[in-house]
């Protein structure tokens, strides 16, 4: 295989913001979750908002097959689903991200992290979760994933900054948006501090 | 009847819940209907205890007729115990028509003449399968009913499955079911568990096996949950080519219910070389022990390949268990498939 | 996902933004455990202060507590396992006044045995014998004393001259605590943050509930974290050529249903090369030679051995293990579970052993 052909490859494998025309009044989120657990219970609710069309699309990491380039529509929100229990889980994440055109970073993806206030979870573990959301410049919500209450209001808050990016929302736009929302990380959080 | 007597019914009932207890009465047909219905086995044990003694003492049973009832007993509840495999080799060229009276008649005899005191009893479970109940001794000592040892044969197969065997009484038991089936070997089939009928069906190959095909199977429709149209899975080939994978390894539907499975591992370390090439570089095997267990521990396989924990094509370490019938496997460098290294 | 089940409800019942106490000044309030706030609902907590884990730790080789430490308060400590808690500050506590605590104790451990059963008086009051004693040697230089508790007791139906038999046993202590937060603390309290208990459960629910009332603190399980057991991991077998460690054995528990356990048990030399490979700087020879006492281990080494371990397994099975959690690490010099029981079967490691739970105990703190 020539040079030119790998950078094709790598081209047509790198989901695209805009490559696509919009769909009307619709609205299409990606949902990537390597363990495939909370993503279908998340798609059932985030389906049943009447106000405008939601498309789901499933995934288990990027990148998205090329059968399916055609009948895609336009990805308007990506979301990593994290499950912070399993190292797998965030290292899969990280893998996917690679895939993205950096446009997608303008407000248009964003971390769900389930079982936060697990106790197995090691601090260092949520860190560097924080860590990797803070240097994209991407929220980073926080969701149960066991009870009907969580997973409805995860579905609010996707759907919130979902609209804002496939621009239903007049008055804002996903960058503008994502400059209030998007993770920070203090700045000792690397270094034990006394105060 | 005797202490001895007393002491090995009492053990029974102890071990027994009421409600299986009631059953192996059923099937036991020294019992007239009345006296089984006499029984109340609603009562604390204690009580059934001694309405059993006054049953047996009426009628002048034994030890004999004790074990019996221990017997039935353990034949419908097999699942208790730790059982072993074993297989028989080399078959002779009548081995597939060796009848049961001529089973049962040489193994008796052929056990008697090793051992000098020894007490078998043989009978045909419903599935055709011949139990045996060993009793040892020795050459000072009469057969002990309270250590028994379980042999399940079924004929035409060359697989045995031993419960409760020592190291002492192996080579008695193997020199009889050599000499008494048309075989000529025998070898540790290296699986066991505690579900008899686990490690049967996994030998004999009694499950829904799914073999490898061009053609997407029916496991392909069953994986695709299109709840929503306006849902749609990007991945669901992979999905669905994982789930067949996961399945021609463990076996659909219900899979025999073993507990563990052991691997000894005596390779060359196999870390990543770019990261650690002193270790991979080092002479010598890198040696380790790897238990796996779970309650069933093929369908915990199979779901860590469906759902991607495991990587597909499955492991052929672990895909060895079903396609050889085993649960213990020593693996050195010279043993491990190709695909590995 | 039971066990996540049963964890998640202790972490709920753990406060998430700190206790109000109102004895408590400001400036440790910030402190320790508060990094448990990183679990609020936004992944932005502006006055987060985040205290973590030491990424690096020293093994010092010249722990002799054997000539430091009483003979049988030693011998009781690696004897048994302990289950672990953590506990807060204790406002007032006085190593000065254990004798006077022994007795408070007993009083109170028979009064709530008591309650309800109509028994004779005489019996009662010497049915329970607890005695607190300090277990000198057992502390770094800012840490308060360590104090061992026992609670002896007769049967119910013991003849009169039969002596009480040991029945529960449990000890707080500090090991080589942060000395900023110790330093930080205000005058009044005494930090004792890792508190281990062995016997009856009620029993200890009663020592605790003692502690609870009489000191104000707060009390609660503590788990070891798959951090701390892998730590522990690299620790025990960074000892490989002081003390034979035998084994070294993970179990790792993976999600699926129903719920798969490995147990992974690696050779201890094989475990001790793979070990050498991985420190930085040195190939397990060099280690070796090197006799000086007092080596830092870095977080790297330990993610790297880990690293290491879980690859050689995968490359056998195509499975892994950090889609799961590390439940239990046991060596021959010790057994640490995930559900906070320790035993450290060899003195000469206690102290290393201690300091790493110590810490843990330290930052699950909800102040």
């Amino acid at each position: 295989m020539k040079v030119g052909d790998l950078s094709v490859y790598i081209d047509m494998s790198l989901l695209k913001p805009f490559s696509k025309l919009p769909a009307l009044n619709a609205a299409t989120i990606l949902l990537v979750e390597r363990e495939e657990r909370f993503q279908q219970n998340l798609a059932d609710a985030l389906v049943g908002d009447t106000t405008v069309t939601v498309n789901v699309r499933l995934a288990k990491s990027l990148p998205l097959p090329m059968d399916n380039e055609e009948s895609r529509p336009r990805i308007d929100l990506v979301v990593f689903i994290i499950n912070l229990t399993s190292e797998l889980s965030l290292k899969s994440a990280e893998a996917s991200l690679k895939y993205l055109d950096p446009g997608y970073f303008l407000g248009k993806v964003c971390f769900l992290a389930t079982n936060a206030r697990n106790t197995s979870v090691p601090t260092e573990r949520l860190d560097a979760m924080r860590k990797l959301a803070a240097s994209l410049h991407c929220p980073l919500l926080f969701a149960e994933d066991q009870t009907p209450d969580g997973v409805n209001s995860a579905t609010e808050r996707l759907l919130t900054v979902l609209k804002v990016a496939a621009g239903l929302v007049p008055t804002a736009t996903a960058l503008y948006l994502s400059s209030l929302t998007r993770c920070t990380i203090p700045p000792d959080i690397d270094q034990p501090s006394f105060e | 009847m005797d202490d001895f007597g007393r002491r090995l019914l009492q053990r029974l009932v102890r071990r027994t819940p009421a409600q299986a207890l009631k059953a192996t009465l059923g099937k036991w047909e020294r019992l007239t209907v009345a006296q089984r219905q006499s029984v109340d086995f609603t009562q604390p044990k204690v009580a059934v205890m001694e309405q059993l003694v006054a049953i047996f003492e009426e009628n002048g049973w034994t030890v004999k007729h004790i074990t019996e009832l221990e017997m039935i007993n353990y034949m419908e509840n097999a699942n208790r115990g730790m059982w072993h495999a074993f297989q028989m080799t080399d078959p002779k060229d009548d081995a597939n028509a060796v009848e049961m009276m001529q089973f049962k008649e040489q193994f008796k005899s052929h056990l008697s003449e090793l051992v000098r005191h020894v007490s078998v009893k043989i009978k045909k479970h419903t599935d055709e399968a011949l139990w045996i109940r060993i009793a040892w001794g020795d050459s000072y000592s009469p057969p002990n009913h309270l250590k028994p040892t379980y042999v399940v044969h079924h004929l035409q197969t060359p697989y045995v499955f031993v419960t409760s065997l020592n190291s002492k009484q192996k080579p008695f038991l193997v020199q009889a079911l050599i000499l008494s089936t048309g075989y000529q070997g025998i070898k540790d089939a290296n699986l066991s568990g505690q579900k008899l009928t686990a490690i049967r069906d996994l030998l004999m190959k009694q499950y829904q096996q799914i073999f490898p095909s061009k053609y997407n199977s029916p496991l392909t429709e069953k994986n695709e949950t299109v709840s929503n149209p306006h849902i749609e899975r990007e991945q669901s080939e992979h999905a669905s080519k994982r789930l067949q994978m996961a399945c021609e390894a463990f076996g659909d539907g219900i899979v025999p219910q073993l507990q563990t499975a052991v691997y000894k591992l005596e390779t060359k370390f196999r870390g990543d070389a770019n990261t650690n090439r002193t270790m991979t570089k080092r002479e010598g095997p890198f040696r380790c022990l790897v238990k796996f267990a779970s309650t069933n521990l093929l369908e915990s396989f199979r779901e860590c390949a469906s759902s991607g924990i495991a990587s597909t094509p499955v492991s052929p370490l672990l895909s060895s268990i079903t396609l050889k019938g085993r649960n213990y496997f020593v693996v050195t460098e010279n043993g491990l498939p190709s695909s590995q290294t | 996902m039971l066990n996540m089940e049963q964890h998640r409800g202790s972490a709920v019942r753990t406060p998430i933004n700190g206790v109000p106490v109102q004895k408590r000044s400001k400036s440790y309030r910030l402190s320790y455990g508060s990094c448990l706030g990183a679990a609020s609902r936004f992944g932005f907590t502006p006055t987060l202060t985040a205290r973590r884990f030491s990424t690096t730790r020293r093994v010092s080789k010249l722990h002799n507590v054997k000539e430091k430490i009483n003979a049988d308060q030693l011998a009781l400590l690696v004897k048994m396992e302990w289950k672990l808690s953590y506990v807060t500050p204790l406002y007032q506590f006085r190593h000065t006044k254990l004798k006077s605590y022994s007795r408070q104790l007993s009083v109170f451990i028979t009064a709530e045995k008591q309650q309800g059963l109509a028994v004779d008086v005489d019996r009662v009051q010497n049915s329970y014998r607890v005695s607190f004693s300090l277990v000198h040697g057992m502390a770094g230089t800012d840490d308060a004393e360590t104090v061992l508790i026992q609670v002896h007791s007769k049967h119910m139906f013991a003849k009169k001259d039969e002596p009480q038999k040991l029945i529960w046993s449990g000890w707080l202590t500090c090991m080589n605590g942060n000395s900023d937060y110790l330093g930080s603390l205000p005058k009044d309290f005494i930090c004792l943050p890792l508190f281990g208990s062995s016997g009856p459960e009620d029993l200890t629910s009663l020592v605790q509930s003692w502690f609870k009332q009489n000191f104000d603190c707060c009390i609660g399980p503590l788990e070891i974290s798959h951090t701390s057991l892998q730590w522990l991991a690299a620790l025990w077998t960074n000892c490989h050529n002081e003390d034979n460690i035998q084994h070294l054995k993970l179990i790792w528990s993976l999600p699926v249903a129903p719920p798969l356990q490995i147990t992974y048990t690696v050779d201890p030399q094989d475990a001790w090369d793979l070990w050498g490979s991985v420190r930085k700087g040195s190939g397990a020879e060099k280690v070796r030679e090197e006799e000086e006492p007092g080596k830092i281990i870095d977080i790297d080494e330990v993610m790297s051995f880990m690293q290491g371990l879980n690859s050689h397994f995968y490359k056998h099975f195509r499975l892994d293990l950090s889609s799961g959690s590390l439940k239990e690490v046991a060596t021959s010099l010790g057994s640490a579970k995930y559900n906070g029981k320790i035993k450290i079967s060899n003195s000469k490691y206690m102290i290393t052993t201690l300091t790493l739970l110590t810490e843990g105990a330290l930052l699950k703190m909800p102040i």
